[in-house]
C-alpha cells in the first residue's frame, strides 16, 4: 500500500507536489527538485510530457524517485499511447516499484512543441481508469488473465473552476465508478469557488486534493486568466500582486499559496503544490500553510 | 459529401512529365459542391493547365446532371463511349473530385496512370452554398443515440466518450480557442432536450475494429453486409 493512499485513508491531511522530466538526459535538476521534497510531501507527482511537449518520460523518472526512497505519483495521459502500451506501461510501472497513479486525459498535441503529432486518445480518462482498475483486479481489457496483478492507488483530476461545472461533476461521478480513489484539482485561488464545488460533490465520499499553483505575478495570473481553462485568479490577487515589489515577489508567493491552502484546507483532504519553476519555495509554503 | 478541395497549381503541374498527354476529369457531385471539380472548375483547370505548358488533350465531368463521379458504370460509360478517343490517346487523367472518385477514375479507365487534383479533406454536411462542417467522421459505429445525435468522435478535438476534458474555456476548446468544445455543444443539446442523464452512460472504449482500412459494404433490397475487422454485420434493410 503506498504511503498516500494510507494517509488519505487514514484521514492525515496530505501534502503532494511535482516534478516536471527535462527535455534531454540531464536528470540532475529535476531530482534536485525532488530531493528538496524529501520528508516534506507525502508524494510527487511526475508530469507526462507535460503540455504535450516531448521529454523524458514520467515512467522513468518515477522509478528514478523509488529508487531513492521518494514515493511517486506517475502521471499518465491518454494522448501518446493506445491501450496496448497504457496498460503495458501500468505493468510496467508495477514492477518498477510505483504505485499511485494519476490518469490524465493529456492536453492536445497541437498544444506541444510537435504540433503535428497523431493524437492517440484510443482511451479515455474515464476508460484508463477502468482498464487500470481491471489490471488490479488481474484482468486486462480484452478480459483476458494476468499473470500476477498490480494494486495500484488510482486517482483522477477534476477541474472544480470550469464553467459550466456540471460536466465536470457528472465525468468525475463517471471516474469514481470506473475506479478513481483520489482526485487532484487543477488550480485553486477563488476559495469560495472551491468551496461552492466542495459542496456539491461532498457525497461522492473521495479524498479531495486541491490544486495549488504557486503565482509568481500579476503577469502570470493575466495569463492564466485568459488562457487556461477553469483558473480565475480573482481580480483582488491580481492587484495584491502588482503592488509587490521585483524583489518580494517570491516572499509574497509564499504568502499567497500559504493563505490559499489555510482557506482551502476545510474542504479538502490534501493539497498537491505546483511550484512551476520555483520548486525551492515548496517547503516554505508548506511551513508557512502550517502543514509541516 | 466528401469535402474536397484543389491540390495547388504548381504542384499538379509538377505531376506532369514532359509531353505528357492529359484528359481532366471532374465530379458533378461532391466536388462540383465544393467547387473544386464541377463544370467551371474542370474547364477551367483544363485551361489553367495548358497555360502552364501541359498538354491538355480535354476535359469532361461525367453527367447527367449532379451524378456522382464515384458511380462506376456511369463514369465507365460516359469516358469510354463520349470521350472514347481521348481517353485512348490519354497518357493519363487529373481527376479533380475525391480518393473515391480518383479510383473510380482509375478502374474506369483501366489502370491508366491517374493523378489526384485535389485533396480530400472530410466527409462533410453542406450547411450552405458556400460552408461545409464536418459532423462524422466515418468510423463504423455509431454512439449518438447518447449524445444528442452529435458525434464527440468528430466534434471534441481529443474524440472523448466519456465527456469533457478540461480543457475548454467559456465553452472554447483548448486546441482552438475559436471552436467550441464538443462536449459543451453536446451538454447544451442534451440539456436542452431534456436529456441530460444520457450523460451518465459509460461509454466502453471504441472498437477500432470497425474502423479498420480499407472496409466495404455488399448491399442488396433486402440486405447489406458490413466487412471490416470486426467481422461482417449483416441487416436486413426492409423488414
Amino acid at each position: 500500500m503506498s504511503k498516500l493512499s494510507e494517509q488519505l485513508q487514514s484521514g492525515k491531511f496530505v501534502v503532494t507536489s511535482e516534478i516536471g522530466p527535462p527535455k534531454g538526459v540531464n536528470l540532475e535538476k529535476c531530482l534536485a527538485d525532488a530531493e528538496q521534497l524529501r520528508d516534506k510531501v507525502t508524494a510527487i507527482n511526475v508530469t507526462d510530457l507535460q503540455s504535450a511537449v516531448m521529454r523524458i518520460g514520467s515512467l522513468a523518472v518515477c522509478a528514478k524517485l523509488v529508487e531513492r526512497g521518494l514515493e511517486p505519483i506517475f502521471q499518465l495521459t491518454c494522448r501518446d499511447r493506445n491501450r496496448l502500451a497504457l496498460q503495458s506501461d501500468l505493468l510496467s510501472a508495477w514492477v518498477m516499484g510505483i504505485r499511485n497513479v494519476l490518469c490524465l486525459t493529456g492536453d492536445h498535441p497541437a498544444l506541444g512543441d510537435h504540433g503535428e503529432a497523431k493524437a492517440v486518445y484510443d482511451l479515455d480518462s474515464v476508460q484508463l481508469l477502468k482498464a487500470a482498475g481491471g489490471l488490479n483486479e488481474g484482468k486486462d481489457l480484452a478480459g483476458h488473465e494476468l499473470d500476477g496483478k498490480p494494486s495500484f492507488f488510482l486517482g483522477a483530476v477534476v477541474t472544480p473552476g470550469a464553467d459550466p461545472v456540471e460536466p465536470q461533476i457528472i465525468k468525475m461521478r463517471k471516474k469514481i465508478s470506473a475506479g478513481a480513489q483520489f482526485f487532484q484539482t487543477q488550480a485553486i485561488y477563488d476559495t469560495d469557488k472551491f468551496e461552492r464545488f466542495a459542496d456539491q460533490v461532498q457525497g461522492f465520499n473521495v479524498p479531495i486534493i486541491a490544486g495549488i499553483v504557486v503565482l509568481k505575478s500579476a503577469g502570470m495570473a493575466k495569463f492564466m486568466n485568459e488562457n487556461v481553462a477553469g483558473i480565475t485568479v480573482p481580480s483582488s490577487l491580481i492587484e495584491e500582486m502588482a503592488a509587490t515589489k521585483k524583489e518580494d515577489q517570491k516572499k509574497k508567493a509564499v504568502e499567497v499559496s500559504a493563505r490559499i491552502i489555510r482557506k482551502a484546507k476545510p474542504f479538502c483532504q490534501g493539497v498537491h503544490i505546483m511550484p512551476l519553476g520555483w520548486d525551492e519555495l515548496v517547503p516554505e509554503i508548506i511551513e508557512a500553510a502550517d502543514l509541516g | 459529401m466528401h469535402a474536397t478541395i484543389q491540390k495547388q497549381l504548381d504542384d499538379l503541374v509538377s505531376y506532369f512529365k514532359p509531353g505528357e498527354k492529359v484528359f481532366v476529369v471532374g465530379c458533378d457531385n461532391c466536388a462540383a459542391k465544393c467547387h473544386s471539380g464541377g463544370i467551371p472548375e474542370t474547364e477551367a483547370m483544363a485551361q489553367r493547365l495548358a497555360r502552364r505548358g501541359v498538354d491538355v488533350i480535354g476535359w469532361c465531368v461525367p453527367q447527367p446532371p449532379g451524378v456522382s463521379l464515384c458511380k462506376l458504370a456511369n463514369t465507365k460509360k460516359v469516358l469510354q463511349q463520349e470521350h472514347g478517343e481521348e481517353v485512348e490517346k490519354a497518357d493519363s487523367f487529373l481527376v479533380l473530385a475525391c480518393g473515391q472518385g480518383m479510383h473510380t477514375v482509375i478502374d474506369a479507365v483501366e489502370g491508366k496512370m491517374c493523378h489526384p487534383g485535389c485533396d480530400t479533406i472530410f466527409g462533410g454536411e453542406t450547411v450552405s452554398d458556400d460552408f461545409i462542417t464536418e459532423y462524422c467522421s466515418l468510423c463504423g459505429e455509431c454512439i449518438i443515440e447518447y449524445t444528442g445525435g452529435l458525434c464527440p468522435v468528430t466534434l471534441c478535438s481529443k474524440g472523448l466518450l466519456n465527456g469533457p476534458c478540461g480543457g475548454a474555456q467559456n465553452g472554447m476548446c483548448e486546441v482552438n480557442r475559436e471552436q467550441p468544445c464538443g462536449w459543451q455543444l453536446i451538454y447544451d443539446r442534451l440539456k436542452s432536450i431534456g436529456q441530460l442523464e444520457s450523460l451518465d452512460r459509460y461509454q466502453d472504449p471504441k472498437n477500432y475494429a470497425k474502423w479498420s482500412r480499407p472496409r466495404n459494404l455488399t448491399v442488396g433490397e433486402k440486405e447489406a453486409t458490413f466487412r471490416s475487422l470486426a467481422g461482417l454485420t449483416t441487416v436486413p434493410n426492409r423488414d
